[in-house]
């Protein structure tokens, strides 16, 4: 029986690693871009200073290894095994072994939303944990006492999803009382920290930062949570039955209709078009032109961020022109799309605008979509971007403050350091691969902005330097893509 | 003896703490200190200035602050020596109107470098209470986290009035009447938009648009009686530099001026007011509140984006606080376009003797136009000047003064060109005006290095504000606002 509950565990872990690993590894590097975990003080303080910021910070510092989607796909299967690993000891589940995957394949399901935060897994898990705790302790005073002190220190750690280990002791040989303080400490929390705490009132009861949208009840995360008391109790009362036998038929069937229903949800709720969006942005994000190349000739993209980095792609490669009516367009939009308010699809278009050399509307852009970010974190991605903008336009005050954050960083420490080193270094810039040819790229005359770019734009960029063959591309493409026939013959005709 | 032995073994704590400035190299220049404090002039009832040397590459910093009677403090630290709240306070208070000298020492490679020492200046004049601004990033259109915010000037505590995080928008334009907290003006904006009104303590949520203005009143200023708030509404636009070091443009398409009545809840209007022709803007009342200033520029025909070519005026218009009604005629106090240039945020001070304004090329919302600076407006002779002593040459804009009208707090680019911080000068009554000095932290390199946000619109305040966050919000999240009436 042993073997075959390690073998069960061992089993659902690698089914995660190798579907997060394999079929959704860009959901991971999304999360990763959202989020700036610092190793500073300042920083850790300002999370944990409210309910669930144990969790939160426990969830934030486990995605920034999400930059490597293998390692992401690592830390999730070893967080659901747990929670699953935890849930089969709270009870004997013998014939209904395959139960105590439900709680970790419903957090499953919830880490398919790429909204959905690490905070929640961590905060049923360190609820587990010390539910676990509370049954390797002797009955007693201690006990009881522990009990009134643990409800509001687990509620501060974890948040609301704390009440998952006051549901698990309710059956408990606690004497009714001590069981009643803490339930009644319990529900008079949240109302009383309304009073105090500057979050809205229901966060307190559904989680602070449990999802990346403020408002939203994460549902998948509290039917986890609640199903594992529930579980628990249909356990217990079918104890005698459950347990009846030794024989492994049962279980290893009750085990694999889990994994069939997982699996099957799993599949029906994965977003695999968002996965391939996601996709596009993190080649953009990383500059591998011959691999989108690669990946729009086997499908092409269709929706805005796929073109736009489709586009920029052949672009960078100096196909733009020539391809142009070979892949799907959105006129004009498809090319630069107009910036719109959210923090997701700013971020190819920015990257477009940066390296056609338009460095205070990349900068924008990226400024922008880092504001827009629901959960109001900072973004590692939009910090460096941020300080190369600001280095390239001679900003560098500004360049040297996001350095020095992303100093604080695991992975973008050594990359700030090489980089604070340019800072006022004109000579080093100008030779610099990237920075020096993006300060000869930019516009030489001023002139006002708003959201979207106009054939005008792309032709004054392109006259400001006739050396910037990407926006030679861009406003050859924008020509035809509008129909401006007159302009696109004047700029290709030979004797130009 | 116990209390000697305690003594003695705190003496013996910090003596190990410290390291002996020895066989210092004398300088004969005054250090570079972050931030510079060299000759400022600061209230007694400041908090402790921290500081470390501006370059970061000193090891050690020493400072010793000593007055004319033999009083001395010492602070050393690795990054920003910063005194015990209490005895800076007592050191600062028995030398009022006095001097101190400071005497820096750093430590670097090549051992102590100790320097010409430099003075503060302790004013008799204090400070008020505290500081009350909103905190932001320097951004475009979109904001993250936010709140207003209230800082104790005598120390460093810093208290949230309230957050974004506590409704779905954003939170703008506080504003106190003479800093007196209980009188306070607070605009919510997006989802749940509102202007919050304090009177008395008590918090009521109104929608200050009604059909008759132009649209939701915008800034704000009390009238010293408290009875009425002077609002402009705007027809608010931004647009952005594609090759400029001004990212963003801030502007007008059209705006009027109203004033509130707080007592009948009606907006007074006028149509001296509310021409089509001109943007007026930035409405404040005079010291006796008997007139409106405010800043009007010729509109620009419909479409246009010659921005560069709006340019305010400082104008002023009679206002009679007991029937609330204004004069007709609008007089000019400052011909700015004559000049080519723009007059924004107009506070006059508080006893009648000066108006502080912000100049710049173009436009009202200098915030964003580095060639920003302070003028001083003297309204006894009617000669205006730039306030040097205080500008830099980055932004130097929005300002108010403190209730005993002998401070501003103004914001500031400087540091480095983006994020505005507080600042304050000394303006006597002849309107001499001390070079400027940035809000004290107790490491404040680390502070304003680490702090991503905007010191937006700061105010003095002469007490704690204690704002009731939860009602605020509760009020901000609930669907009724009363409405504004109007009186013509």
């Amino acid at each position: 029986m042993k073997t075959f509950h390690t073998l069960g565990s061992l089993l659902f872990g690698v089914a995660i690693l190798l579907f997060f690993g394999l079929a959704y590894p860009h959901h991971l590097h999304y999360q990763e871009q959202f989020q700036l975990f610092l190793f500073d003080s300042a920083y850790v303080w300002d999370v944990i200073k409210l309910p669930g910021g144990v969790a939160d910070l426990l969830g934030r510092f486990c995605t920034q290894f999400f930059l490597f989607a293998w390692v992401g796909a690592l830390i999730l299967a070893l967080l659901f095994v747990a929670v699953q690993l935890l849930t089969a000891r709270l009870a004997s589940w013998g014939r209904l072994y395959g139960l105590c995957y439900i709680p970790a394949g419903l957090l499953w399901l919830f880490m398919l939303d790429e909204n959905a935060l690490l905070g929640g897994i961590w905060a049923l898990l360190l609820s587990l944990l010390v539910a676990w705790g509370f049954d390797c302790l002797g009955e007693g005073r201690v006990r009881n006492i522990l009990l009134v002190v643990v409800t509001p220190v687990l509620y501060w750690a974890v948040g609301p999803i704390g009440v998952v280990f006051l549901l698990l002791q309710a059956p408990r040989s606690y004497r009714l009382a001590w069981f009643y303080v803490a339930l009644v400490i319990g529900i008079l929390l949240p109302g009383v920290l309304s009073h105090y705490l500057p979050v809205r009132p229901e966060s307190l009861w559904q989680g602070i930062h449990y999802h990346r949208y403020p408002g939203q009840l994460p549902g998948l995360l509290w039917l986890a949570a609640v199903s594992v008391p529930l579980l628990v109790f249909v356990a217990r009362l079918l104890h005698r039955w459950a347990n009846a036998s030794s024989r492994l038929l049962v279980p290893i069937l009750s085990f694999l209709l889990v994994a069939i229903g997982m699996g099957l949800l799993v599949k029906q709720n994965s977003n695999f078009k968002a996965e391939k969006t996601m996709q596009y942005d993190f080649m953009a994000r990383h500059q591998q032109w011959n691999r989108i190349l690669e990946t729009i000739r086997v499908e092409k993209p269709n929706n805005q961020i796929g073109v736009t980095v489709q586009n920029l792609a052949l672009a960078m490669r100096g196909q733009l022109v020539n391809n142009l009516t070979n892949y799907h367009q959105n006129g004009l939009l498809g090319l630069l799309p107009e910036v719109q308010r959210d923090a997701t699809s700013p971020l190819p278009t920015a990257e477009a605008f940066y390296q056609l050399g338009m460095i205070y509307v990349a900068q924008r852009t990226v400024f922008e979509a880092q504001e827009a970010i629901l959960d109001f974190q900072k973004s590692a991605r939009c910090y460096k971007r941020l300080a190369q903008t600001n280095l390239i336009t001679g900003s560098y005050p500004v360049a040297r403050k996001y350095l020095l954050s992303l100093q604080k960083t695991l992975f973008y420490r050594d990359w700030a350091n090489e980089t604070l080193t340019l800072l006022g270094d004109e000579e080093a810039i100008a030779k610099h691969p990237e920075y020096g040819r993006l300060r000869k790229m930019a516009f030489a005359d001023d002139f006002y902005f708003g959201d979207y770019i106009t054939p005008d734009m792309l032709q004054s960029l392109y006259l400001s330097n006739p050396d910037n063959q990407l926006a030679y591309q861009y406003m050859l493409a924008s020509f035809v893509l509008t129909g401006d026939r007159d302009r696109f013959v004047q700029f290709t005709s030979p004797d130009r | 003896m116990k209390k000697i032995l305690y003594l003695l073994q705190a003496l013996l704590l910090l003596s190990a703490c410290t390291e002996a400035v020895n066989d210092a190299r004398q300088e004969a220049t005054q250090p570079q200190i972050y931030p510079d404090y060299l000759g400022v002039t600061i209230p007694a009832n400041i908090a402790p200035l921290g500081f470390g040397m501006a370059d970061e590459e000193a090891s050690l910093v020493d400072a010793v602050i000593a007055d004319s009677h033999g009083h001395a403090l010492h602070s050393q630290s690795k990054e920003a020596v910063c005194f015990d709240v209490d005895d800076w306070h007592a050191l600062l208070g028995q030398n009022r109107g006095d001097s101190l000298m400071v005497t820096v020492s750093a430590k670097y490679a090549d051992g102590w470098h100790t320097y010409r020492p430099f003075a503060l200046y302790v004013s008799p004049d204090s400070i008020d209470y505290g500081i009350c601004y909103r905190l932001i990033e320097p951004g475009y259109e979109v904001w993250s986290k936010m709140g207003i915010y209230e800082r104790d000037l005598s120390s460093f505590d810093e208290r949230p009035l309230i957050e974004n995080t506590q409704f779905e928008g954003c939170v703008n334009c506080h504003s106190f009447n003479r800093g007196n907290p209980t009188d306070m003006s607070l605009h919510i904006r997006g989802a749940h938009g509102a202007t919050l009104l304090r009177r008395n303590g008590e918090l009521t949520a109104y929608n200050t648009s009604t059909n008759q203005t132009l649209g939701l009143c915008v800034y704000p200023y009390w009238h010293p009686s408290g009875r009425y708030i002077a609002y402009s509404t705007n027809t608010t636009n931004q647009i952005f530099h594609s090759a400029d070091r001004n990212r963003i443009e801030v502007f007008d398409a059209a705006s009027d001026l109203q004033v509130y009545d707080v007592e009948t809840n009606e907006l007074l209007l006028t149509p001296c007011l509310k021409q089509d022709s001109v943007y007026e803007t930035y409405p404040v009342f005079s010291a006796d509140g008997r007139s409106l200033y405010f800043c009007a520029a010729r509109a620009l025909p419909e479409g246009s984006l010659q921005l560069d070519s709006i340019r305010y005026n400082l104008c002023r218009i009679d206002f009679d606080p007991a029937t609330g009604t204004f004069g007709s005629r609008i007089d000019t106090i400052i011909y700015a376009e004559a000049q080519r240039q723009s007059v924004s945020f107009p506070r006059p001070s508080y006893d009648g003797r000066f108006l502080c304004y912000t100049l710049s090329d173009y436009g009202q919302f200098s915030i964003w136009h580095h060639e920003a600076d302070l003028y001083l407006l003297d309204l006894n002779t009617g000669e205006s000047r730039p306030m040097v002593e205080a500008n830099s040459d980055d932004t130097d804009s929005f300002h108010n003064w403190s209730s005993n009208s002998r401070w501003l707090v103004f914001s500031s680019r400087r540091d480095d060109g983006l994020y505005t911080r507080p600042y304050f000068c000394h303006v006597d009554t002849d309107g001499r005006v001390s070079k400027a000095f940035m809000l004290p932290q107790q490491n404040p390199r680390r502070f304003y290095r680490d702090r991503f946000l905007s010191f937006n619109v700061p105010d003095f305040i002469t007490g704690p504000t204690l704002f009731d966050s939860y009602t605020a919000s509760r009020l901000i999240n609930d669907s009724y606002r009363k409405d504004f009436g109007v009186r013509q």
